[in-house]
Protein backbone atom coordinates (compact mmCIF):
# COMPACT_ATOMS: atom_id res chain seq x y z
CA UNK A 1 0.00 0.00 0.00
CA UNK A 2 1.19 3.47 -0.80
CA UNK A 3 1.45 5.96 2.07
CA UNK A 4 -1.49 8.15 3.14
CA UNK A 5 -2.55 11.35 1.39
CA UNK A 6 -0.24 14.18 2.36
CA UNK A 7 -1.52 16.96 0.15
CA UNK A 8 -4.41 17.69 -2.22
CA UNK A 9 -4.49 20.03 -5.17
CA UNK A 10 -4.69 20.05 -8.92
CA UNK A 11 -2.33 19.94 -11.85
CA UNK A 12 -2.80 22.98 -14.06
CA UNK A 13 -1.59 23.98 -17.53
CA UNK A 14 -3.39 25.95 -20.24
CA UNK A 15 -7.01 24.78 -20.29
CA UNK A 16 -6.35 21.61 -18.30
CA UNK A 17 -6.99 21.01 -14.59
CA UNK A 18 -6.59 17.58 -13.04
CA UNK A 19 -7.45 17.20 -9.34
CA UNK A 20 -4.94 14.97 -7.53
CA UNK A 21 -3.89 13.65 -4.15
CA UNK A 22 -0.22 13.30 -3.23
CA UNK A 23 1.15 10.18 -1.54
CA UNK A 24 4.61 9.29 -0.28
CA UNK A 25 6.29 6.80 -2.60
CA UNK A 26 9.25 5.70 -0.47
CA UNK A 27 9.92 4.74 3.12
CA UNK A 28 13.20 4.36 4.90
CA UNK A 29 14.04 1.79 7.51
CA UNK A 30 17.23 1.60 9.50
CA UNK A 31 18.59 0.56 12.85
CA UNK A 32 18.88 3.60 15.11
CA UNK A 33 21.58 4.17 17.67
CA UNK A 34 21.55 6.52 20.62
CA UNK A 35 24.43 8.39 22.17
CA UNK A 36 25.34 7.21 25.67
CA UNK A 37 27.66 8.35 28.40
CA UNK A 38 30.43 5.69 28.30
CA UNK A 39 30.85 5.60 32.05
CA UNK A 40 27.29 4.96 33.19
CA UNK A 41 25.54 4.18 29.89
CA UNK A 42 22.97 6.88 30.49
CA UNK A 43 21.36 8.16 27.32
CA UNK A 44 22.60 11.65 26.56
CA UNK A 45 20.37 14.57 25.69
CA UNK A 46 21.25 17.43 23.44
CA UNK A 47 21.76 20.88 24.99
CA UNK A 48 22.61 24.15 23.34
CA UNK A 49 25.53 25.68 25.21
CA UNK A 50 26.52 29.35 25.10
CA UNK A 51 30.07 29.56 23.73
CA UNK A 52 30.74 32.58 25.98
CA UNK A 53 29.12 31.62 29.30
CA UNK A 54 29.69 27.89 28.77
CA UNK A 55 26.21 27.23 30.15
CA UNK A 56 23.23 25.44 28.62
CA UNK A 57 20.70 27.95 27.27
CA UNK A 58 16.93 27.24 27.51
CA UNK A 59 14.86 27.58 24.29
CA UNK A 60 13.26 30.88 25.40
CA UNK A 61 16.71 32.51 25.49
CA UNK A 62 17.67 31.32 22.02
CA UNK A 63 17.36 33.37 18.87
CA UNK A 64 18.27 32.94 15.22
CA UNK A 65 21.05 34.92 13.61
CA UNK A 66 22.45 35.06 10.11
CA UNK A 67 26.22 35.51 10.08
CA UNK A 68 27.04 38.46 7.81
CA UNK A 69 30.71 38.41 8.65
CA UNK A 70 32.86 36.66 11.21
CA UNK A 71 31.09 36.91 14.59
CA UNK A 72 28.52 39.48 13.33
CA UNK A 73 24.88 38.50 13.00
CA UNK A 74 21.59 39.85 11.72
CA UNK A 75 18.89 38.69 14.12
CA UNK A 76 15.64 37.47 12.60
CA UNK A 77 12.51 36.60 14.52
CA UNK A 78 10.05 33.83 13.60
CA UNK A 79 7.40 36.32 12.42
CA UNK A 80 9.83 37.75 9.87
CA UNK A 81 10.67 34.29 8.62
CA UNK A 82 6.98 33.57 8.30
CA UNK A 83 6.69 36.53 5.90
CA UNK A 84 9.01 34.83 3.44
CA UNK A 85 6.79 31.73 3.27
CA UNK A 86 4.92 31.58 -0.03
CA UNK A 87 1.18 32.06 -0.10
CA UNK A 88 -0.74 28.85 0.28
CA UNK A 89 -1.99 27.42 -2.99
CA UNK A 90 -3.47 24.22 -4.33
CA UNK A 91 -1.98 24.39 -7.80
CA UNK A 92 0.77 22.30 -9.29
CA UNK A 93 1.56 24.67 -12.12
CA UNK A 94 3.14 23.00 -15.15
CA UNK A 95 5.36 25.59 -16.87
CA UNK A 96 6.62 23.47 -19.74
CA UNK A 97 7.12 19.91 -20.90
CA UNK A 98 10.52 18.48 -21.75
CA UNK A 99 11.65 15.22 -23.33
CA UNK A 100 12.09 12.83 -20.42
CA UNK A 101 15.56 11.71 -21.50
CA UNK A 102 16.84 15.30 -21.13
CA UNK A 103 16.45 15.17 -17.36
CA UNK A 104 19.77 14.42 -15.72
CA UNK A 105 18.92 12.11 -12.79
CA UNK A 106 21.21 14.15 -10.52
CA UNK A 107 18.30 16.65 -10.29
CA UNK A 108 15.81 14.09 -8.97
CA UNK A 109 15.20 14.44 -5.28
CA UNK A 110 12.16 12.96 -3.55
CA UNK A 111 9.42 11.04 -5.38
CA UNK A 112 5.68 11.12 -4.67
CA UNK A 113 2.78 9.26 -6.22
CA UNK A 114 -0.29 11.08 -7.50
CA UNK A 115 -3.80 9.68 -7.38
CA UNK A 116 -6.90 11.15 -9.06
CA UNK A 117 -8.95 13.06 -6.52
CA UNK A 118 -12.60 12.30 -5.90
CA UNK A 119 -13.80 15.17 -8.07
CA UNK A 120 -12.22 13.44 -11.08
CA UNK A 121 -14.35 10.44 -10.28
CA UNK A 122 -13.51 8.28 -13.24
CA UNK A 123 -10.03 9.65 -13.50
CA UNK A 124 -10.77 10.88 -17.01
CA UNK A 125 -8.46 13.86 -17.03
CA UNK A 126 -5.90 11.86 -15.10
CA UNK A 127 -5.96 8.95 -17.54
CA UNK A 128 -5.78 11.28 -20.52
CA UNK A 129 -2.77 13.04 -19.00
CA UNK A 130 -0.99 9.74 -18.27
CA UNK A 131 -1.53 8.61 -21.83
CA UNK A 132 -0.43 11.90 -23.40
CA UNK A 133 2.78 12.06 -21.30
CA UNK A 134 3.60 8.49 -22.31
CA UNK A 135 2.80 8.92 -25.99
CA UNK A 136 4.94 12.05 -26.23
CA UNK A 137 7.62 10.71 -23.84
CA UNK A 138 7.66 13.99 -21.95
CA UNK A 139 7.89 15.20 -18.36
CA UNK A 140 6.10 18.25 -16.98
CA UNK A 141 8.32 20.78 -15.19
CA UNK A 142 6.26 22.35 -12.42
CA UNK A 143 6.21 24.36 -9.24
CA UNK A 144 3.87 24.19 -6.27
CA UNK A 145 3.60 25.12 -2.62
CA UNK A 146 3.34 22.57 0.13
CA UNK A 147 3.86 22.89 3.90
CA UNK A 148 4.65 26.59 3.44
CA UNK A 149 7.55 25.86 1.12
CA UNK A 150 7.92 26.30 -2.62
CA UNK A 151 8.78 23.17 -4.60
CA UNK A 152 10.17 22.59 -8.07
CA UNK A 153 9.45 19.21 -9.59
CA UNK A 154 9.02 16.78 -12.47
CA UNK A 155 5.65 15.27 -13.37
CA UNK A 156 5.99 11.89 -15.05
CA UNK A 157 3.75 9.03 -16.11
CA UNK A 158 4.77 5.54 -15.09
CA UNK A 159 2.54 2.51 -15.48
CA UNK A 160 -1.02 3.72 -14.95
CA UNK A 161 -0.16 6.46 -12.50
CA UNK A 162 1.53 9.81 -12.27
CA UNK A 163 4.57 10.60 -10.24
CA UNK A 164 5.78 13.92 -9.00
CA UNK A 165 9.43 14.09 -8.04
CA UNK A 166 10.91 17.14 -6.38
CA UNK A 167 13.93 18.51 -8.25
CA UNK A 168 17.08 20.07 -6.89
CA UNK A 169 17.77 23.63 -8.00
CA UNK A 170 20.53 24.03 -10.59
CA UNK A 171 22.77 25.99 -8.21
CA UNK A 172 22.67 23.11 -5.72
CA UNK A 173 24.49 20.77 -8.11
CA UNK A 174 28.26 20.75 -7.75
CA UNK A 175 29.71 21.23 -11.27
CA UNK A 176 32.11 18.54 -12.48
CA UNK A 177 34.66 21.28 -13.37
CA UNK A 178 35.17 21.97 -9.67
CA UNK A 179 36.59 18.45 -9.28
CA UNK A 180 39.59 19.52 -11.40
CA UNK A 181 39.97 16.15 -13.11
CA UNK A 182 43.03 15.96 -15.33
CA UNK A 183 42.96 14.42 -18.76
CA UNK A 184 44.65 11.07 -19.31
CA UNK A 185 45.32 9.54 -22.71
CA UNK A 186 43.94 6.06 -23.30
CA UNK A 187 44.82 3.76 -26.15
CA UNK A 188 42.09 2.55 -28.50
CA UNK A 189 43.05 -1.00 -27.49
CA UNK A 190 42.41 -0.29 -23.80
CA UNK A 191 39.05 1.26 -24.63
CA UNK A 192 38.07 -1.63 -26.88
CA UNK A 193 38.95 -4.32 -24.36
CA UNK A 194 37.34 -2.28 -21.58
CA UNK A 195 34.09 -1.96 -23.57
CA UNK A 196 34.09 -5.66 -24.35
CA UNK A 197 34.61 -6.47 -20.69
CA UNK A 198 31.71 -4.26 -19.60
CA UNK A 199 29.40 -5.82 -22.17
CA UNK A 200 30.35 -9.25 -20.81
CA UNK A 201 29.63 -8.18 -17.25
CA UNK A 202 26.23 -6.68 -18.11
CA UNK A 203 23.07 -8.13 -16.61
CA UNK A 204 19.44 -6.93 -16.58
CA UNK A 205 18.58 -4.45 -13.83
CA UNK A 206 16.76 -6.44 -11.14
CA UNK A 207 16.84 -4.32 -8.02
CA UNK A 208 14.74 -6.76 -6.00
CA UNK A 209 17.61 -9.25 -5.92
CA UNK A 210 19.62 -6.88 -3.75
CA UNK A 211 18.81 -6.86 -0.09
CA UNK A 212 20.20 -4.78 2.69
CA UNK A 213 22.36 -7.59 4.08
CA UNK A 214 24.27 -5.22 6.28
CA UNK A 215 21.17 -4.32 8.28
CA UNK A 216 20.61 -8.01 9.01
CA UNK A 217 24.25 -8.62 9.93
CA UNK A 218 24.19 -5.59 12.19
CA UNK A 219 21.06 -6.89 13.94
CA UNK A 220 22.80 -10.27 14.37
CA UNK A 221 25.79 -8.59 15.94
CA UNK A 222 23.55 -6.65 18.35
CA UNK A 223 21.72 -9.87 19.30
CA UNK A 224 25.00 -11.67 19.86
CA UNK A 225 26.24 -8.93 22.14
CA UNK A 226 22.91 -8.88 23.97
CA UNK A 227 23.38 -12.58 24.74
CA UNK A 228 26.81 -11.77 26.12
CA UNK A 229 28.73 -13.49 23.33
CA UNK A 230 32.08 -12.22 22.15
CA UNK A 231 32.20 -10.36 18.85
CA UNK A 232 35.24 -10.77 16.61
CA UNK A 233 36.41 -7.48 15.16
CA UNK A 234 37.47 -7.73 11.52
CA UNK A 235 39.68 -5.27 9.68
CA UNK A 236 38.35 -3.65 6.53
CA UNK A 237 39.96 -4.93 3.37
CA UNK A 238 41.82 -2.61 1.05
CA UNK A 239 42.51 -3.58 -2.54
CA UNK A 240 45.83 -2.97 -4.24
CA UNK A 241 45.28 -0.33 -6.95
CA UNK A 242 45.91 -1.26 -10.56
CA UNK A 243 48.86 0.83 -11.80
CA UNK A 244 48.64 2.66 -15.15
CA UNK A 245 51.22 0.34 -16.69
CA UNK A 246 49.27 -2.75 -15.57
CA UNK A 247 45.87 -1.52 -16.78
CA UNK A 248 45.89 -3.26 -20.14
CA UNK A 249 47.05 -6.53 -18.60
CA UNK A 250 44.37 -6.34 -15.89
CA UNK A 251 41.69 -5.70 -18.54
CA UNK A 252 42.84 -8.64 -20.64
CA UNK A 253 42.96 -10.95 -17.62
CA UNK A 254 39.45 -9.75 -16.59
CA UNK A 255 38.09 -10.43 -20.05
CA UNK A 256 39.53 -13.94 -19.98
CA UNK A 257 37.97 -14.50 -16.57
CA UNK A 258 34.55 -13.25 -17.72
CA UNK A 259 34.55 -15.41 -20.86
CA UNK B 1 41.66 19.67 -3.99
CA UNK B 2 38.77 22.04 -4.07
CA UNK B 3 36.21 19.71 -2.51
CA UNK B 4 36.47 17.86 0.74
CA UNK B 5 36.51 14.06 0.64
CA UNK B 6 34.00 12.25 2.83
CA UNK B 7 35.43 8.80 2.28
CA UNK B 8 38.37 7.17 0.56
CA UNK B 9 38.92 3.64 -0.68
CA UNK B 10 38.85 1.65 -3.88
CA UNK B 11 36.34 1.09 -6.66
CA UNK B 12 36.80 -2.17 -8.52
CA UNK B 13 35.37 -4.07 -11.44
CA UNK B 14 36.62 -7.54 -12.21
CA UNK B 15 40.44 -7.41 -11.72
CA UNK B 16 40.78 -3.64 -12.00
CA UNK B 17 41.04 -1.62 -8.77
CA UNK B 18 40.98 2.20 -8.73
CA UNK B 19 41.85 4.27 -5.66
CA UNK B 20 39.21 6.98 -5.25
CA UNK B 21 37.59 9.35 -2.82
CA UNK B 22 33.99 10.34 -2.47
CA UNK B 23 32.83 13.96 -2.56
CA UNK B 24 29.47 15.70 -2.49
CA UNK B 25 27.63 16.25 -5.76
CA UNK B 26 24.91 18.43 -4.29
CA UNK B 27 25.16 21.33 -1.92
CA UNK B 28 21.76 22.26 -0.47
CA UNK B 29 21.17 25.94 -1.10
CA UNK B 30 19.34 26.44 2.16
CA UNK B 31 20.24 29.62 4.03
CA UNK B 32 21.61 28.51 7.36
CA UNK B 33 21.08 30.36 10.58
CA UNK B 34 23.09 30.14 13.73
CA UNK B 35 21.34 29.75 17.09
CA UNK B 36 22.45 32.53 19.42
CA UNK B 37 22.02 33.35 23.09
CA UNK B 38 19.66 36.36 23.13
CA UNK B 39 21.50 37.98 26.07
CA UNK B 40 25.01 38.26 24.68
CA UNK B 41 24.52 37.14 21.05
CA UNK B 42 27.08 34.46 21.56
CA UNK B 43 26.64 31.43 19.27
CA UNK B 44 25.31 28.26 20.82
CA UNK B 45 27.04 24.97 20.30
CA UNK B 46 25.43 21.58 20.49
CA UNK B 47 26.69 19.56 23.44
CA UNK B 48 25.61 16.22 24.79
CA UNK B 49 24.32 16.39 28.33
CA UNK B 50 24.17 13.59 30.88
CA UNK B 51 20.86 13.92 32.79
CA UNK B 52 22.20 11.71 35.59
CA UNK B 53 25.32 13.77 36.34
CA UNK B 54 23.71 16.98 35.12
CA UNK B 55 26.68 18.08 33.06
CA UNK B 56 27.87 18.16 29.48
CA UNK B 57 29.91 15.19 28.40
CA UNK B 58 33.16 15.50 26.40
CA UNK B 59 33.16 13.61 23.13
CA UNK B 60 35.72 11.02 24.24
CA UNK B 61 33.22 9.81 26.86
CA UNK B 62 30.43 9.33 24.32
CA UNK B 63 29.62 5.90 22.96
CA UNK B 64 26.86 4.59 20.75
CA UNK B 65 24.25 2.16 21.93
CA UNK B 66 21.30 0.25 20.57
CA UNK B 67 18.21 0.21 22.78
CA UNK B 68 17.18 -3.43 23.24
CA UNK B 69 14.53 -2.64 25.84
CA UNK B 70 13.47 0.63 27.45
CA UNK B 71 16.57 2.23 28.97
CA UNK B 72 18.75 -0.80 28.36
CA UNK B 73 21.43 -0.38 25.72
CA UNK B 74 23.96 -2.56 23.96
CA UNK B 75 27.05 -0.41 23.38
CA UNK B 76 28.67 -0.61 19.94
CA UNK B 77 32.21 0.53 19.14
CA UNK B 78 33.28 2.02 15.81
CA UNK B 79 35.49 -1.02 15.18
CA UNK B 80 32.56 -3.35 15.72
CA UNK B 81 30.35 -1.33 13.42
CA UNK B 82 33.00 -1.25 10.74
CA UNK B 83 33.52 -4.98 11.06
CA UNK B 84 29.88 -5.79 10.22
CA UNK B 85 30.71 -5.71 6.50
CA UNK B 86 34.51 -5.33 6.42
CA UNK B 87 34.76 -6.16 2.72
CA UNK B 88 32.44 -3.33 1.78
CA UNK B 89 33.55 -0.51 4.01
CA UNK B 90 36.65 0.35 1.96
CA UNK B 91 35.74 -1.13 -1.41
CA UNK B 92 33.04 -0.30 -3.91
CA UNK B 93 32.95 -3.53 -5.87
CA UNK B 94 30.96 -3.29 -9.10
CA UNK B 95 29.00 -6.55 -9.15
CA UNK B 96 27.58 -6.08 -12.62
CA UNK B 97 26.86 -3.49 -15.26
CA UNK B 98 23.36 -2.57 -16.42
CA UNK B 99 21.85 -0.52 -19.21
CA UNK B 100 21.35 2.93 -17.71
CA UNK B 101 18.00 3.34 -19.45
CA UNK B 102 16.64 0.29 -17.55
CA UNK B 103 16.84 2.04 -14.19
CA UNK B 104 13.48 3.33 -13.00
CA UNK B 105 14.40 6.82 -11.73
CA UNK B 106 12.39 6.26 -8.53
CA UNK B 107 15.39 4.21 -7.34
CA UNK B 108 17.78 7.17 -7.44
CA UNK B 109 18.38 8.62 -4.01
CA UNK B 110 21.46 10.69 -3.20
CA UNK B 111 24.21 11.62 -5.68
CA UNK B 112 27.95 11.91 -5.01
CA UNK B 113 31.05 12.07 -7.20
CA UNK B 114 34.05 9.78 -7.12
CA UNK B 115 37.41 11.45 -7.74
CA UNK B 116 40.58 9.46 -8.53
CA UNK B 117 43.27 9.36 -5.84
CA UNK B 118 46.94 9.39 -6.78
CA UNK B 119 47.78 6.60 -9.21
CA UNK B 120 44.17 5.90 -10.13
CA UNK B 121 43.75 8.56 -12.83
CA UNK B 122 44.16 6.32 -15.84
CA UNK B 123 41.92 3.44 -14.78
CA UNK B 124 39.34 6.04 -13.63
CA UNK B 125 39.36 7.73 -17.02
CA UNK B 126 38.98 4.34 -18.70
CA UNK B 127 35.94 3.40 -16.61
CA UNK B 128 34.28 6.78 -17.33
CA UNK B 129 34.92 6.57 -21.06
CA UNK B 130 33.93 2.94 -21.46
CA UNK B 131 30.64 3.37 -19.55
CA UNK B 132 29.88 6.47 -21.60
CA UNK B 133 30.43 4.62 -24.87
CA UNK B 134 28.42 1.57 -23.85
CA UNK B 135 25.70 3.61 -22.02
CA UNK B 136 26.12 1.45 -18.93
CA UNK B 137 26.01 1.97 -15.20
CA UNK B 138 27.91 -0.11 -12.67
CA UNK B 139 26.00 -1.60 -9.75
CA UNK B 140 27.80 -1.98 -6.42
CA UNK B 141 27.21 -2.53 -2.73
CA UNK B 142 28.95 -0.14 -0.45
CA UNK B 143 28.93 0.68 3.27
CA UNK B 144 29.09 4.32 4.31
CA UNK B 145 28.69 5.40 7.96
CA UNK B 146 27.20 2.10 9.08
CA UNK B 147 24.75 1.88 6.28
CA UNK B 148 24.88 -0.42 3.34
CA UNK B 149 23.88 1.13 0.05
CA UNK B 150 23.18 -0.29 -3.34
CA UNK B 151 24.74 2.28 -5.66
CA UNK B 152 24.82 3.06 -9.36
CA UNK B 153 28.09 4.37 -10.76
CA UNK B 154 27.57 6.37 -13.95
CA UNK B 155 29.61 8.73 -16.11
CA UNK B 156 28.66 12.42 -15.84
CA UNK B 157 30.53 15.08 -17.85
CA UNK B 158 33.77 13.09 -17.64
CA UNK B 159 33.47 12.24 -13.95
CA UNK B 160 32.13 9.20 -12.14
CA UNK B 161 28.89 9.90 -10.32
CA UNK B 162 27.88 7.53 -7.55
CA UNK B 163 24.18 7.59 -6.73
CA UNK B 164 22.76 5.63 -3.83
CA UNK B 165 19.73 3.61 -4.87
CA UNK B 166 16.68 2.85 -2.79
CA UNK B 167 16.10 -0.80 -2.01
CA UNK B 168 13.03 -2.35 -3.65
CA UNK B 169 11.38 -2.85 -0.28
CA UNK B 170 11.64 0.89 0.39
CA UNK B 171 9.55 1.71 -2.67
CA UNK B 172 5.87 1.58 -1.90
CA UNK B 173 3.57 -0.16 -4.35
CA UNK B 174 1.34 2.14 -6.39
CA UNK B 175 -1.20 -0.33 -7.78
CA UNK B 176 -3.88 0.78 -5.34
CA UNK B 177 -3.57 4.35 -6.61
CA UNK B 178 -4.27 3.81 -10.26
CA UNK B 179 -7.65 5.12 -11.34
CA UNK B 180 -10.61 2.97 -12.24
CA UNK B 181 -10.77 2.29 -15.93
CA UNK B 182 -12.59 5.25 -17.29
CA UNK B 183 -13.13 5.67 -20.96
CA UNK B 184 -11.15 8.63 -22.16
CA UNK B 185 -13.08 10.68 -24.63
CA UNK B 186 -11.07 10.92 -27.85
CA UNK B 187 -11.74 14.64 -27.93
CA UNK B 188 -10.38 15.19 -24.42
CA UNK B 189 -7.34 13.07 -25.22
CA UNK B 190 -6.43 15.01 -28.33
CA UNK B 191 -7.03 18.36 -26.59
CA UNK B 192 -4.60 17.49 -23.75
CA UNK B 193 -2.03 16.16 -26.17
CA UNK B 194 -2.19 19.30 -28.29
CA UNK B 195 -1.79 21.54 -25.24
CA UNK B 196 1.25 19.59 -24.14
CA UNK B 197 2.82 19.62 -27.60
CA UNK B 198 2.59 23.41 -27.69
CA UNK B 199 4.46 23.59 -24.39
CA UNK B 200 7.48 21.40 -25.21
CA UNK B 201 10.81 23.09 -24.49
CA UNK B 202 14.35 22.00 -23.70
CA UNK B 203 15.10 21.16 -20.07
CA UNK B 204 16.74 24.22 -18.59
CA UNK B 205 16.75 23.99 -14.80
CA UNK B 206 18.68 27.28 -14.48
CA UNK B 207 15.39 29.07 -15.17
CA UNK B 208 14.01 28.03 -11.80
CA UNK B 209 15.14 29.52 -8.52
CA UNK B 210 14.08 29.03 -4.96
CA UNK B 211 11.84 32.08 -4.38
CA UNK B 212 11.83 31.58 -0.67
CA UNK B 213 15.61 31.70 -0.53
CA UNK B 214 15.58 34.90 -2.55
CA UNK B 215 12.97 36.54 -0.31
CA UNK B 216 14.95 35.53 2.74
CA UNK B 217 18.15 36.97 1.28
CA UNK B 218 16.32 40.23 0.50
CA UNK B 219 14.99 40.39 4.04
CA UNK B 220 18.47 39.83 5.51
CA UNK B 221 20.08 42.41 3.24
CA UNK B 222 17.42 44.97 4.16
CA UNK B 223 17.83 44.30 7.87
CA UNK B 224 21.61 44.50 7.68
CA UNK B 225 21.29 47.96 6.07
CA UNK B 226 18.73 49.29 8.54
CA UNK B 227 20.49 48.25 11.67
CA UNK B 228 24.09 47.35 12.42
CA UNK B 229 24.52 43.63 12.97
CA UNK B 230 25.00 42.45 16.54
CA UNK B 231 28.42 41.23 17.55
CA UNK B 232 29.24 38.13 19.54
CA UNK B 233 31.76 38.40 22.38
CA UNK B 234 35.14 36.93 21.58
CA UNK B 235 35.81 33.51 23.04
CA UNK B 236 38.98 31.48 22.99
CA UNK B 237 39.01 28.95 20.23
CA UNK B 238 37.95 25.63 21.61
CA UNK B 239 40.14 22.71 20.72
CA UNK B 240 38.73 20.85 17.78
CA UNK B 241 38.09 17.33 18.92
CA UNK B 242 38.09 14.49 16.42
CA UNK B 243 35.13 12.46 17.66
CA UNK B 244 32.96 15.60 17.83
CA UNK B 245 32.68 15.36 14.05
CA UNK B 246 31.31 11.87 14.44
CA UNK B 247 28.63 13.14 16.80
CA UNK B 248 27.76 15.92 14.37
CA UNK B 249 27.67 13.45 11.49
CA UNK B 250 25.40 11.11 13.40
CA UNK B 251 23.05 13.85 14.37
CA UNK B 252 23.00 15.09 10.84
CA UNK B 253 22.02 11.66 9.56
CA UNK B 254 19.35 11.30 12.25
CA UNK B 255 17.96 14.69 11.38
CA UNK B 256 17.86 13.72 7.75
CA UNK B 257 15.84 10.62 8.50
CA UNK B 258 13.45 12.57 10.68
CA UNK B 259 12.94 15.41 8.26
CA UNK B 260 11.80 13.03 5.55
Amino acid sequence: MAGGTIWKGYIHFRDTDVPVKLHTAVKEERIQFHLLHGRDRVRLRQRMVCAHEKQPVPPEEQCKGFEVEDGKYVIVDPAELEQTAPEGSRVIEVHEFVKTRQIDPIYLDRPYYLEPDISDIQGKGFNALVKALKDLDVTGICTWTMRKRPYFGALQARGKTLRLSTLRYADEIVPVESLELGDVALSEKELKIGSELIEKLTAPFEPSKFENEHQKKLQDMIDKKARGEKVVVLRPRRLKPTGSDQLLRALEASLKKAA
Amino acid sequence: MAVQAMWSGTISFSLVAIPVHLVKAVEPGRISFRLLHNKDYSPLTRKMFCPEEEKTVPSDEIIRGYEIMPDKYIPMTDEELESVSPERSRTIEIIEFIDTKDVDPIYYDHPYYLVPSKGGEKAYRLLVEVMRRTKKAGLAKFVLSEREYLVAVTPRDGALALTTLRYSEEILPDEDLSPKKGKIAAEEQSRIKKSIERMIEDFNPQKYADDRRKKLMDLLTKKAKEKAPVEAPAVEEEEKEGPADLVAALEESMRKVKSR
